[in-house]
């Protein structure tokens, strides 16, 4: 066996499946070649290494038919759906538990095979008994779960009151002693670090008193540290840059607008590229003009990373519903309102495969590019590129079959047809 | 000669009955599209099984890479299988690790192993890592023989009418060896190894000339301007080790496809010569298949070798080119006269002896000991 191979990536059962006929999202561009997978495993196998050096021949052979192959997509931003909210205090916590798996599983038939559950700004008791809920999943490598929970996104509560969305201003807080505030807030044992924490990402404003020492402790501990819901400065922003911050939450919502002499957080875009942060984009055709989504994927395409936003209130039918501290929200179509509120905007009724495929039409960017923003870049965010959103040997068999047709209008879009997690398939298109 | 060639004549049907085909196509597309119909033909007339597998000889390189594309595009069709095939490939780098994306390894893997249904047991390519090369190439060989040798090689050319990495130079009688590249490969293939001729490999393992022409059938895809001249050098040149596809020359069944731009060297006499037998092989309702009737009925081969055996000797020495089994009707198809292998005899046995003059030999048959000048006439001053 060829030493360079991972060993994860080898296989000792005969027990295999060969997808064939399939265009594969290798790199940059769609490339016509097999997938072999390990169900056993759950992982993507080297392909020619099996067959060299092991002279095993594949148990199944699935012809895609001339179908794309991609890795699952990788979510850091849900807030919830199927009428359930990550942020909802439940009476019973068995009912949250339930909830939780309710959104693991539905997630999976939109090709959200990982995901960040997204905690908007709460009252500190809340994040203690619920966060424990939202911990990696990944020590069960189980695919009858649904989607996999990489750890908790906490959007908040350290944010500007100025930008607060629709997060209630009651709650917000100030993180004055640095780390400590947040070890506070969301319970020590909550932000372990690394890839096992918890609290995987924390949204933060960089103007608040402490702020850029917490970011910095959290960049020590591995935890990401985004930009978001913030009136702070473009040279501001390079400091908490400097202090760790990695990406930003969804760029251009919750932060002040693009000036000419205050460039903003906006302006990060614009630094030497080995140094610009990762960014999120709602691209639902709501938060965002189609306009700036093409500004700022041509501005650090690297970088681009898409999100849903996705609220409770996905999947339901339009009404008024009950939010958490006593607000409440109307649903519209895909719109999502907080009402009393001057027309706020309220998260996303949007799936990521609409997400990616507005991104696509409006940008022009290839299937390979704007399937990446959903797959390898946040995986490479989220520091787990070769184990998530690659189709690499040694990768988590996370997999997106889709098929690509363009209406009389041009508007080009992806199907999902089958969706596969560790190996195995979770969803099939009727 | 049989009865359906008859109006062409006795030279014509002779033309006919050699398997030295060369065929032209308008390009490199139509030219593969043949090459690979070709395969697939013989194949399925093989009709190969676990018992009696088919046993093809593969190259790499930009001129088969379409032929494998059309081979693959057939197995979905389900045209043809592999399940029975045997592959043995040319060569492989020394010292490049097998995933490596320049291997051979990988560019059979990438273009047509993994599309297909063969069984990875029956797939062999050197290995280049192997501990001890010289025998990983004794092997090789052996595994050839094991399968009951190769049926089809298919190959390519370099540029300077190299077979493999039997570079210009190499011994035609060459076996399964370690090959150093010439500085021509390695300048050519830094190309794909970022232009650094420091990570070229120097060495090769390859199948040398003599493996090729082992093969019962050799079938060459020439494709592109640049090969023209290798491909005047390996037809109308003589045989030359400098040329080593020219070696082609002595085998009975070798199949060159090229295309036009790979013409552009040879005579034009050539090039219509050779479309011409096309021609008329078409008019007489045959292609220009080698009949795999032959290559597997080897009890009938057999018998044939026999009867030719018998026919040398009733005839004392001389040089037979043909048995009487032109036009044989197989299932209502006419089938080509196989050539059978030449049993050369020694030239000096047609020579008759000179008369010995009178007076030069003695009583007991031996020749009498003169000096040398006694057979000079005498000057005449």
């Amino acid at each position: 066996m060829d030493p360079r191979i991972p060993e994860a990536a080898s296989v000792t059962s005969s027990k295999l499946i060969k997808f064939t006929n399939c265009r594969l999202l290798r790199g940059d561009s769609l490339v016509k070649a097999d997938l072999w997978i390990s169900p056993e495993t759950g992982r993507v196998l080297h392909g020619q290494d099996v067959f060299y050096s092991q002279k095993l021949g594949p148990s199944k052979v699935i012809d895609l038919g001339g179908k794309i192959l991609a890795p699952g997509f990788v979510e850091t931003q849900v807030n919830g759906g199927f009428g359930f909210d990550f942020s909802n205090e439940c009476d019973n916590l068995s009912d949250y538990a339930k909830g939780v798996n309710k959104i693991r599983k539905g997630l999976v038939q939109f090709g959200v095979t990982s995901f960040l559950p997204t905690i908007t700004s709460q009252k500190t008791t809340l994040y203690k008994k619920v966060l424990p809920f939202l911990k990696p999943s990944s020590s069960i490598r189980s695919a009858s779960q649904g989607a996999e929970i990489l750890g908790a996104h906490c959007e908040g509560p350290f944010i500007n009151p100025c930008r607060n969305g629709i997060h209630p201003k009651s709650v917000l807080v100030k993180p004055e002693d640095g780390f400590a505030s947040l070890a506070e807030c969301y319970g020590a044992d909550n932000l372990q670090g690394g890839s096992n924490s918890t609290v995987r990402l924390v949204t933060i404003a960089p103007e608040l008193p402490g702020a850029i020492d917490a970011i910095a402790d959290l960049d020590a501990r591995g935890i990401i540290a985004s930009i978001g819901h913030s009136t702070t400065t473009y040279e501001h922003a390079i400091s908490a840059l400097s202090a760790g911050a990695s990406t930003i939450t969804h760029l251009f919502n919750a932060m002040e607008p693009l000036h000419h002499r205050n460039p903003g957080i906006f302006g990060l875009l614009g630094v030497p590229s080995s140094n610009k942060p990762f960014f999120g984009l709602i691209a639902d055709g709501i938060h965002l003009h189609a306009t700036c989504i093409n500004l700022a994927w041509h501005a650090h395409r690297e970088g681009c990373i898409l999100v849903t936003d996705a609220m409770f209130a996905a999947g339901l039918p339009d009404g008024v519903y009950d939010w958490t501290n006593g607000d409440r929200i109307e649903k519209k179509g895909q719109v999502l309102h907080l009402v009393d509120s001057d027309g706020k905007i309220a998260g996303s009724a949007s799936t990521m495969i609409e997400c990616i495929n507005n991104f696509r039409n409006w940008t022009g960017a290839s299937i390979a590019e704007s399937l990446t923003a959903a797959s390898r870049t946040p995986a490479r965010m989220l520091g787990i590129d070769g184990v998530k959103g690659v189709l690499e040997p040694g990768a988590d068999a996370d997999l997106v079959v889709l098929d690509d047709s363009e209406d009389a209008e041009g508007w080009k879009s992806l199907k999902i047809e089958q969706v596969w997690k560790f190996g195995e398939m979770v969803f099939k298109a009727d | 000669m049989a009865s359906y060639c008859l109006p062409l004549g006795e030279g014509a049907c002779w033309m006919l009955t050699t398997t030295r085909r060369l065929v032209v196509r308008d390009n490199q597309a139509t030219a593969s599209e043949y090459v690979a119909e070709y395969i697939i033909q013989r194949i399925n007339a093989f009709a190969p099984t676990a018992t009696r597998p088919f046993v093809l000889g593969l190259p790499t390189g930009s001129s088969p890479q379409q032929v494998y594309a059309i081979l693959v595009a057939a197995f979905r069709e389900k045209r043809i299988s592999f399940k029975h095939v045997i592959t043995f490939n040319m060569d492989e780098y020394v010292g490049l690790p097998s995933a490596h994306p320049q291997s051979y390894h990988t560019f059979m893997y990438n273009h047509l192993f993994s599309h297909i249904d063969i069984d990875p047991s029956n797939v062999h390519i050197l290995d280049g890592n192997a501990p001890d090369l010289e025998s990983e190439c004794a092997a090789y060989e052996a595994a050839i023989r094991k399968a009951g040798g190769i049926e089809l090689f298919l190959g390519g050319i370099g540029p300077d009418g190299h077979v493999a990495f039997n570079e210009p130079g190499s011994s035609l009688n060459s076996r399964t060896r370690v090959k150093t590249l010439a500085y021509d490969t390695i300048l050519a293939n830094s190309r794909f190894f970022g232009d650094d001729l420091g990570k070229v490999p120097r060495m090769a393992l390859t199948v040398g000339v003599a493996t090729v022409l082992a093969a019962k059938e050799v079938v060459i895809i020439i494709t592109g301007a640049h090969k023209a001249l290798a491909l005047q050098k390996c037809i109308e040149g003589p045989v030359n080790h400098m040329w080593t596809l020219s070696s082609l020359q002595m085998h009975q069944h070798a199949l060159i496809v090229v295309d036009e731009d790979a013409t552009l060297e040879l005579q034009v006499k050539t090039v219509k010569y050779f479309k011409s037998i096309e021609g008329v092989a078409k008019e007489c309702g045959y292609d220009q298949m080698v009949p795999s009737e032959i290559a597997r009925q080897n009890a009938e081969r057999a018998a044939e070798e026999a009867e030719m055996k018998a026919l040398l000797e009733s005839k004392g020495n001389g040089t037979k080119a043909n048995g009487a089994n032109g036009g044989l009707m197989v299932n209502g198809t006419p089938q080509r006269a196989v050539t059978p292998d030449i049993i050369p005899d020694r030239m000096s046995s047609r020579i008759s002896d000179p008369p010995i003059p009178e007076g030069m030999m003695k009583e007991n048959g031996e020749l009498k000991m003169s000096n040398m000048h006694s057979r000079m006439p005498v000057p005449a001053y």
